[in-house]
């Protein structure tokens, strides 16, 4: 028999039960759906925080602490340790171009155009004290605009911008005046002179201002009162030198620096460079797409046990059926083909309307947080092998049972 | 007992001493040692008491049964000596099988009840179409080719399932008990469409426990208790008779 042949017959089996064949792939389609639309939302949000971002070209080198969680790898914690002195020494090692420290400022409110924004009631915002050679990294992405040359001026993320417009009045845009209350009474007039896009500042709206700003300090080991940063951005002179200078910097930081003495047992100085960023949160990634793919996976297990259910009750049914293909000539082997090839195509359509619905949910999920989409392509190849794999094993067992009808007694049957 | 009785050419189908025992609790002997040859061209109907044997006669002529002792030839082939699949094959290009409950595949129309057997036996699609519209005129259905079986009479679908016994050209046609679905009018009609099959020179076997049906044949094989009690010739025009032979050495 043809293969044609059985995938017709088989056709019309399954176009004769309708609504079972659709509840039967139904099992198939959600499953497969949701390891898309997973995959489709994983891929986005990578794309989205890490679209732009040149590994392998890229001279920044970041120094934050980090506490271990024991979950794909540490939290950064915002705690100032790094002293002037150990800025001065960072700069000094062989390799190093400019070090930038980073902090928090405790804003208190923002106003802009006659609206305040209170750091209140789900509207959190940061402001980030720096310098403006932070904007060289690969990680920072200037979409509007140019760093902040002098005092009185700032650059906010799109985040901002957003959560500017969910205020209502004007928008935020470059050459407006920010005013900021610092929780120690100081007021900050900023002049907004460039925009980076929405990944940049933790996910959280965020405005960046010079580092003169700053004026945490803190008592050092050696007794004198010296201004401490939470985090140092380190950029190495050429790309060829970045994993030396990380070295050395580990080795200063962890064993010499004012820092290793600051920071408390649980604590871990981490010193990173783009790649390990991305590395580390491609493997936190990778996890949770794997948990939530296995999540997806067994959806996708409980289908396949309905194909097979209904395949059997299908054999039974057809029992007569067989009987009678096998009085005209049908062999076992025929027999068999036949009922592979019903739950294969059950197992085919399943996968197919499974891709085409898992990229349609992931489609529409994505338009939420605004993330790109990125078509998996490798996770459809897999879908579709799946598909044809449940299929086949769903259908060996009934299609054995099917051979194995005796001819005589199926057709006994009235 | 001596088995040294060749067949003659022209036998199509023969059992010598076949014998099929089950065993419920204690042994039956469906078949107690049977030997028929059908010569090509008879007409012969086999009666009998039920338990006497008729069905599994016929499931060891079809090849859908193999004896337990004895030998079943069907063109020349041992029955007993083929595989599973060849069995199958054989069944499919030699006999043609018409069934008291019609047996059609009722989501296949007409025509493709009618082509099935090719599907299996014939790897050739083309001209099945042209085939199916040969014989579903040929037993008066040329107008009903794609109708499935639930649109069709009682009488209409055995004409479909004749059609489709005669699709492979086998050698014999297997018929278990025709009419028994069928009101005596219809039933008449498809015992005509018999006759008019044997008058085109077709081997026809025919079970049915109906004397009026049965003496549409040529003779009837009378089975009692798993062997063959008498065969009655019957009085047709007798100028193309065949007889068929059987084999009561033991």
């Amino acid at each position: 028999m043809k293969l044609t042949e059985s995938i017709r017959i088989s056709w019309r089996a399954i176009t004769g039960h309708k609504l079972r064949s659709t509840l039967t792939t139904l099992g198939i389609i959600v499953g497969i759906a949701a390891v898309i639309t997973f995959m489709v939302l994983g891929g986005g949000l990578e794309q989205d925080v890490l679209g732009d971002i040149n590994t392998e070209e890229d001279t920044g080198i970041q120094v934050v602490t980090q506490a271990d969680t024991g979950f794909g790898g540490g939290q950064t914690q915002s705690v100032p340790i790094y002293t002037q002195s150990d800025v001065a020494a960072v700069s000094n090692v062989s390799g190093v171009e400019s070090v930038t420290p980073s902090a928090s400022l405790s804003a208190v409110q923002l106003t802009h155009g006659g609206e305040t924004i209170t750091g209140g009631s789900g509207s959190v915002y940061g402001v980030t004290a720096s310098t403006s050679d932070r904007f060289e990294s690969e990680l920072y992405n200037l979409t509007a605009g140019e760093p902040f040359g002098a005092q009185n001026e700032a650059v906010v993320n799109e985040r901002m911008v957003d959560l500017r417009n969910e205020v209502g009045g004007e928008n935020l845009t470059l050459g407006d005046e920010l005013t900021i209350q610092l929780q120690d009474g100081r007021q900050l007039n900023l002049t907004v002179t460039g925009i980076v896009d929405q990944n940049t500042g933790g996910g959280q709206p965020r405005v960046f201002a010079p580092l003169e700003y700053y004026d945490t300090s803190v008592e050092t080991p050696s007794g004198d009162e010296e201004r401490a940063y939470p985090a140092l951005f380190v950029r190495a002179e050429n790309v060829d030198q970045v994993e030396t200078v990380k070295a050395a910097l580990n080795d200063y930081l962890q064993n010499e620096s004012a820092a290793a003495e600051l920071k408390t047992d649980d604590q871990t100085i981490a010193v990173q460079t783009v790649e390990d960023a991305v590395d580390q949160f491609t493997a936190f990634l990778d996890q949770l797409q794997l948990f939530i793919g296995g999540v997806a996976g067994l959806s996708l297990f409980v289908g396949s046990i309905g194909i097979a259910n209904i395949m059997i009750v299908s054999v039974t049914e057809r029992t007569r059926e067989i009987g009678i293909m096998k009085a005209v000539g049908a062999k076992k082997r025929e027999v068999v083909q036949l009922f592979l090839v019903e739950s294969l195509i059950l197992g085919i359509i399943g996968a197919f309307f499974g891709v085409l619905l898992g990229l349609g949910v992931g489609y529409l999920a994505l338009t939420v947080p605004g993330w790109p989409m990125v078509v998996p392509y490798g996770w459809i190849g897999i879908a579709v092998v799946v598909g044809v794999l449940v299929g086949v094993l769903a259908g060996l067992y009934p299609a054995w049972r099917g051979a194995r009808v005796d001819p005589i007694e199926a057709l006994r049957r009235e | 007992m001596s088995q040294t009785q060749s067949l003659s050419t022209d036998t199509v189908v023969a059992t010598r001493n076949a014998r099929r025992t089950y065993y419920l609790g204690e042994p039956v002997h469906a078949l107690d040692g049977v030997s028929l040859s059908l010569p090509a061209g008879s007409f012969t109907a086999v009666m009998g008491p039920s338990g006497s044997g008729k069905s599994t006669l016929m499931n060891l002529l079809g090849c859908l049964d193999t004896p337990d002792e004895g030998e079943v030839e069907i063109g020349g082939q041992r029955v007993t000596e083929l595989s599973d699949s060849k069995r199958a094959h054989l069944r499919g290009t030699e006999i043609g099988f018409i069934f008291q409950t019609f047996n059609l595949m009722p989501r296949l129309t007409a025509a493709e009840n009618v082509t099935l057997p090719m599907v299996f036996n014939n790897d050739v699609e083309t001209g099945r179409r042209e085939r199916a519209e040969q014989l579903l005129t040929r037993v008066g259905l040329g107008d009903r080719l794609d109708h499935v079986p639930s649109e069709l009479s009682g009488g209409q679908r055995q004409r479909v399932a004749t059609a489709r016994a005669l699709v492979n050209e086998p050698s014999l046609v297997l018929a278990d008990e025709p009419t028994g679905n069928l009101d005596t009018d219809t039933g008449a009609e498809i015992l005509r469409l018999f006759e008019e099959l044997h008058a085109e020179g077709r081997t026809i076997l025919m079970v049915t426990h109906e004397r009026q049906v049965a003496e549409h044949a040529e003779q009837i094989v009378h089975l009692v208790d798993g062997e063959i009690a008498e065969v009655e010739q019957l009085d047709t025009d007798a100028s193309n008779k065949r007889t068929v032979t059987t084999d009561e050495t033991h």
